[in-house]
């Protein structure tokens, strides 16, 4: 139990780190941020909009008051959800837009990543119990070169062959301009082919860090006295693979579950953008081109809000997983 | 209980009656080039108790592992057969001859025929146990699984069956919900244990299934294992480096040297004839700490490499006294002489002579007398220089978790003294509060009521640099030695900073006073050793390089932390002795603290005897020995293995 | 970039015999590190590819056959001729930026993996030898800084910024590609603190720094290499990526500014995959040979390696 609670505190207290992070990145700037803020909104287009003025007053709660004022107006407003008004898509507010990118995104994402653990897990396994021989070389090798590809060249190469050269997918967009976004078989049958190769260049890398965990994590576990003896006692193979040193060695991997999203979420802010998938990535990528503050503090916040639930999620799945951290020696 | 004959140790003779069990032909097993086990050949019978006795590296493992084709890569049989007699069951006959048993070679036959064999027929429990039960699943699904694969047991019955096994090794049924971790070291001991025993099977492995575990529980379940032996009449092979142990409880004995079987006879005889001159040595190790004088032997030197090739001769000759020329040319091989087999031309030159018994008296090795017995002592004990003083130590550890604070009493008023030439043994299992006391005597720890007194100085009451330079006075020496050295640098290096922190020794006078603190421990020349590292010693010189350390400041009190429990059987009386010349000589209090009552009564003057915090026995060591009055302490001299007082009656 | 910044990533395996190396480390007058990992033939091949990067960036300008910002040459030309990999779309000669590109690469690995492995031994070596309220507070900030998901937290630091340019982006890898490097040699400092030859030490009279320097760093040689190496690849990686999504000072010459060019000024609708492709391949590469040095490095703290 104590496991479980010492888990959500440290939840809560990286959630209120990465609230107060947020608040003091655009503070950290030499002046008065938001004048300074707004002058280079100035300096970039001929007439400042006013929206953008007050949008970016909201998101630095109001200039006047000390900044602990500031910060407890900040801090209700997180609590509120009211992060202001986009002024890239004026009159929408940040919020209406995070909530039309975030379930592209967490489709994506979400697909990618879990696609990504299955994958690299089981072929790491494999490459493990099979340790030393052909098939691990050329997944250890593999891995080893593949692992050095940057996600979005993997992208850029990837619509270069397959959509430019070969037509076989869209270039670009989330879904095709005839097809209104809507709950319909055909949308989502359009959404889903537009989704291949963002997804795709997510995917050739992205099982790369399990396999290396999971494999090495397996060599040392195959190498264990619990896993020798499974095999002594003449247990079937596949039993010795799977509940003996596959089931310890998947261990370390979960725990890597939430920091590898944060990785992927990198990777999936670059393929957005050159897919023009129009999820969270994209969104911030137009946010900075158009120095929209507002809208890309919020979005960072949403993110690493995202990415905190997952690691409070992959610690609770840790605790039911190994009974060492579940339930601890009574003696 | 069983329907097979019950044993008595001894009623089955080492050629048996019928056909073996096991055999190994001429098997070899190498890793990469070095050849760990080589051209062994013995046979087992059905309920026999078998030990095999060597000291660490000498391939035992190596070989218990061959036998069950467990070995980790890159370990390889490259010669011989391991040709298993017992059928495949078929009802339950088995007494009596059997006439058409057909053998199979386990090095060659097919994985799923092997895997039916395994458990069923033959199990094990492998060295260093605390690793061999998978740390996610309950003891129940560890039998569950080697049940449900091997028999028809399901659901309730194999629960049932799983519950008698645990209370077959006294453990509780309830523990079977348990998780590993949830089990101390001696229970986990005793899981593997019932795990061995749950198919009922034929021959069991057991690697040194007690090593690490206090005497007191090793005790425990050597006893439980030799009576599950005798009731279920499987047969063993023990795997031990400790000879106590493997001679009081196995019928015959076989001793493995540099991956050979170089003796092997029955237990009994072996104690009275000892025909190797190296099993000679390894009895020479052991003594009854009872007796009136002590001196226990060791073998100088260390055992050979074997990944050097071409080496010539009997492996054993650069630390044999008996060595002949013949020995250095050729390589002696295992033959029956006298009550058994043997491996050593002397041995057989002088069976084949007529009498085989050569002077037992003459025990191979240089010999340590316990001074304890000894009547050169200088002064009594009590009129020698107090250097340090406890008195009324008292601590208390407080843990917390979450809201539950637990509280130990890891030390319960505690006093001695340390005198000047003297060693003060400091005997308990472990958490009896041994290293809480050694620390109060280093300043590391203080005492939350009583004081410490160095001279003048209150030690408890020392902080930073008082504390520094009290370290000037009181030195460490360690249990295990490769660990006290830092492997990065070398003895040299290691050796000269206490030089240069404690006592001002630097630039050319600096050489000198390292050659001369390595002489002083025995290793000379002393030259050969200030540019090497850690790793290119053995663990006896790496101990010696310890103690070398140790005396750089000129301490007036050593701290020895079970110095010799690491070593090697063969060479730890060696250290003892080092360690005694040392106090005598400089007059150097040792505070020597041990779990092991053998050489506390080789080295000590006095004996303290801790329990649960509490010291329940103190005194002169001879006294306390053989007059022990404290029902814990009898308890600690009856855990000894001592296969001279049982064999000898 | 499939882990975090520092995070390495190669499947462990055993390569040569220690007996020989050692004799190798004995006979030889190089520094014993060169022959430890030239004894790997996969840190072999490592070092040969990164020494072959290294010579290309430091002779760019001899090796380059154009000055790789001027736009003089005919725009989006095909390889051949006097360009042998062709031109840009405004016509720049795309092998020149390439040589020159490696110089970015390989400053900023050298830059950013420095500051962020001196970070991480700082961070991890207070944590780790303090202990107490030092080490819960270091902790939580390492375990933060780990959840944080980094890029995005690059791209909002570098928003930000007033200027742009290397400099910044250096600055941005340092201060967020630490965490992992932290984790790990706090680790190891906790145990090998608790080792007897520290408290050895500790009673042969040596102070807190000789403890740390003289005694445990050695013994983390490995530790810190392999560390520097995975930063050195992270912010390689992290920099084309950067300077790709236009955060940096697109006028400088680098590999992940002409992907930016490339992908924004339609390479894909010229066909000139060249422009696209060579890039990309070149950080692979150099990636690759950190990692493959990496495979040697567990033998730096090898004591059996360490013979004179
Ligand atoms: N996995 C291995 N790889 C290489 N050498 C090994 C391995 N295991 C043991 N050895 C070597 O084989 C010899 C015998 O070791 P072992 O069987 O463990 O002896 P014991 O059990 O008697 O201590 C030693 O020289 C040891 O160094
Ligand atoms: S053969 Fe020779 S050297 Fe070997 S044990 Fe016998 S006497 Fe000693
Ligand atoms: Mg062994």
């Amino acid at each position: 139990m104590r496991y479980f609670v010492s888990r959500v505190m440290f939840f809560v207290l990286t959630l209120w780190a990465a609230v107060t992070l947020n608040f003091i990145i655009p503070r950290l700037q030499p002046g008065d941020p938001a004048q300074t803020m707004v002058q280079r909104l100035a300096g970039q287009s001929e007439a400042i909009d006013p929206a953008a003025i007050r949008a970016v007053q909201i998101m630095l709660g109001l200039p006047t008051g000390s900044i602990f004022e500031q910060y407890v107006d900040y801090l209700q407003a997180v609590v509120r959800g009211d992060f202001g008004i986009s002024y890239t898509y004026f009159p929408y507010t940040v919020t209406h837009m995070i909530a039309e990118a975030l379930p592209w995104t967490i489709v994506l994402v979400g697909v990618t990543h879990v696609l990504g653990f299955v994958i690299g897990t089981l072929l790491g396994a494999a490459a493990a119990w099979k340790r030393n021989g052909k098939f691990d070389t050329v997944v250890s090798l593999g891995s080893t070169f593949i692992g050095t590809l940057p996600f979005f060249w993997i992208a850029l190469i990837l619509i270069y062959v397959l959509a430019f050269t070969l037509r076989w997918f869209p270039e670009a967009g989330g879904y095709s301009g005839e097809i209104d976004p809507a709950w319909s078989w055909a949308f989502f049958g359009d959404a889903i082919y537009h989704g291949i190769l963002p997804a795709l260049s997510l995917l050739i890398t992205a099982p790369i860090g399990w396999i290396m965990g999971m494999r090495n994590n397996m060599v040392h576990t195959l190498g264990e006295d619990y896993t020798r003896l499974a095999l002594a006692k003449g247990l079937r193979q596949r039993r010795v693979a799977l509940t003996y040193s596959a089931r310890v060695a998947i261990l370390p991997n979960v725990t890597g579950f939430a920091l590898g999203l944060g990785t992927i979420l990198g990777g999936t802010v670059m393929v957005e953008m050159i897919f023009g998938y129009p999820g969270m990535g994209k969104l911030m990528f137009d946010a900075i081109s158009n120095r929209d503050y507002p809208l890309m503090q919020t979005i960072f916040l949403f993110t690493t809000i995202g990415v905190l639930l997952a690691n409070l999620c992959a610690d609770i799945l840790y605790g039911v997983l190994d009974p060492r951290v579940r339930r601890e020696a009574q003696t | 209980m069983t329907e097979r004959a019950s044993l008595e140790p001894g009623a089955v003779s080492p050629e048996g009656a019928g056909s073996p069990l096991l055999s190994v032909e001429n098997l070899s097993v190498s890793y990469a080039a070095t050849r760990a086990v080589r051209d062994v050949s013995f046979q087992l019978h059905d309920g026999e108790f078998v030990g095999l006795l060597g000291e660490s590296g000498s391939g035992k493992t190596t070989l218990g592992n061959a036998l069950l084709r467990l070995l980790p890569p890159p370990g390889r049989i490259s010669e011989g057969r391991v040709m298993w007699w017992g059928s495949a069951r078929t009802g339950e006959a088995r007494e009596g001859p059997e006439p058409h048993r057909a053998g199979r070679d386990l090095t060659t036959i097919g994985q799923e025929d092997l895997r039916r064999l395994r458990w069923r027929e033959m199990s094990t429990v492998f060295q260093s146990s605390m690793n061999s039960l998978n740390p996610v699943l309950t003891i129940e699904t560890q039998f569950r699984d080697v049940i449900e694969e091997h028999t028809a047991m399901r659901g309730a019955p194999a629960r049932q069956r799983i519950g008698q096994l645990l209370e077959m090794v006294m453990l509780d049924p309830s523990y079977m919900r348990f998780y590993p971790h949830e089990l101390s070291g001696g229970m986990k001991q005793r899981v593997a244990l019932a795990l061995a025993l749950a198919l009922r099977p034929r021959f069991v492995l057991l690697d040194e299934p007690t090593t690490g575990l206090d005497v007191i529980v090793q005790r425990s379940i050597l006893d439980n294992v030799r009576a599950l032996q005798r009731e279920q009449g499987f047969a063993v092979l023990l795997i031990s480096h400790d000879l106590g142990t493997v001679m009081e409880v196995s019928d015959r004995v076989m001793v493995m040297y540099a991956g050979k079987i170089v003796e092997d006879q029955r237990a009994s005889t072996m104690i009275a004839e000892p025909m190797h001159p190296y099993t000679r040595g390894l009895l020479g190790a052991y003594a009854d700490p009872r007796a009136r004088e002590v001196e226990i032997a060791y073998i100088p030197g260390r055992p050979p490499d074997l990944s050097r090739p071409g080496q010539r001769g009997c492996l054993f000759a650069p630390r044999c006294q008996e060595a002949i020329d013949v020995c250095r040319a050729e390589e002696p091989v295992l033959s029956a002489m006298g009550q058994g087999e043997a491996a050593c031309h002397v041995a057989e030159a002088a069976y084949a002579a007529g009498d085989g018994r050569r002077d037992q008296s003459a025990r191979a090795g240089e010999v340590f007398t316990a001074p304890a017995g000894r009547t050169d002592r200088g002064p009594r004990v009590e009129r020698r220089q107090e250097v340090l003083a406890v008195a009324g130590v008292h601590k208390r550890y407080r843990s917390r978790r979450g809201l539950k604070v637990t509280e130990v009493d890891a030390v319960q008023d505690v006093s001695f003294v340390l005198r000047a030439g003297t060693v003060t043994a400091l005997v308990g299992q472990s958490g009896s509060g041994k290293t809480t006391l050694a620390r109060m005597v280093t300043g590391v720890e203080r005492p939350d009521t009583g004081s410490v007194t160095f001279g003048e100085l209150r030690v408890d009451r020392l902080r930073g640099r008082g504390l520094k330079a009290y370290r000037r006075h009181v030195q460490l020496v360690f249990q295990d030695p490769f660990a006290a050295l830092n492997p990065a640098h070398t003895i040299g290096y290691t050796l000269s900073r206490p030089l240069i922190n404690h006592q001002d020794v630097t630039g050319a006078a600096l050489r000198p006073a390292i050659e001369e603190l390595l002489e002083r421990v025995g290793l000379s020349p002393a030259s050969t050793y200030i540019e090497k590292y850690p790793h290119q010693l053995s663990g006896g010189q790496q101990q010696r390089v310890v103690v070398a350390r140790a005396l750089a400041p000129d301490p007036e009190i050593i701290v020895a932390d079970e110095p010799i429990s690491m070593l090697d059987v063969s060479i730890r009386a060696e250290i003892l002795e080092l360690l005694d010349t040392l106090v005598r000589e400089r007059g150097i209090a040792m505070l020597y603290i041990t779990h092991d009552l053998l050489s506390a009564r080789v080295l000590a003057d006095e004996v303290l005897v801790l329990h649960n915090g509490k010291l329940v026995e103190s005194g002169a060591t001879l006294e306390v020995i053989r007059g022990a009055r404290d029902a814990y302490t009898r308890q600690l001299l009856d855990a000894i293995p001592n296969p001279f007082a049982t064999r000898r009656g | 970039m499939s882990t975090p910044i520092g995070q390495v990533a190669k499947p462990i395996d055993s390569e040569p015999a220690p007996g020989d190396v050692a004799a190798a480390v004995r006979r030889s007058r190089l520094p014993s590190w060169v022959v430890i990992l030239w004894a790997n033939r996969k840190s072999r091949i490592g070092l040969i590819m990164l020494g072959l990067f290294i010579f290309v960036a430091v002779f760019a300008p001899l090796l380059a056959t154009h000055d790789p910002k001027v736009t003089d040459f005919a725009q989006s030309l095909p390889p051949g001729g006097a360009h042998p990999l062709g031109t840009t779309a405004s016509g720049q000669d795309i092998l020149s930026q390439l040589v020159y590109g490696a110089r970015t690469s390989i400053v900023v690995g050298l830059v950013a993996g420095t500051v962020v492995t001196f970070i991480a031994l700082l961070v991890g070596l207070t944590a780790g030898y303090l202990q107490g309220w030092v080490d819960e507070v270091l902790s939580f900030l390492i375990n933060l800084a780990l959840v944080v998901p980094v890029l995005p937290l690059m791209i909002t630091i570098a928003a930000y910024s007033p200027v742009r340019g290397l400099f910044l982006i250096i600055f941005v890898i340092s201060i967020t590609g630490w965490a992992w490097g932290a984790r790990v040699k706090r680790a190891q400092i906790l145990t090998l603190r608790s080792r007897d030859y520290i408290t050895a030490a500790r009673f042969a009279g040596e102070g807190r720094l000789r403890i740390i320097f003289a005694e445990i760093m050695p013994n983390m040689m490995s530790l810190v290499v392999a560390g520097f190496l995975g930063a050195a690849a992270g912010a390689i990686g992290a920099e084309a990526g950067l300077e790709f999504l236009g955060l940096g000072d697109p006028t400088t010459v680098s590999w992940g500014t002409m992907l930016y060019w490339a992908n924004n000024s339609g390479a894909m609708l010229t066909g000139q995959w060249i422009w696209l492709g060579a890039p990309g391949l070149a950080i692979a590469l150099l990636l690759s040979s950190l990692t493959l040095i990496n495979f040697g490095v567990d033998a730096l703290s090898n004591p059996h390696l360490r013979e004179r």
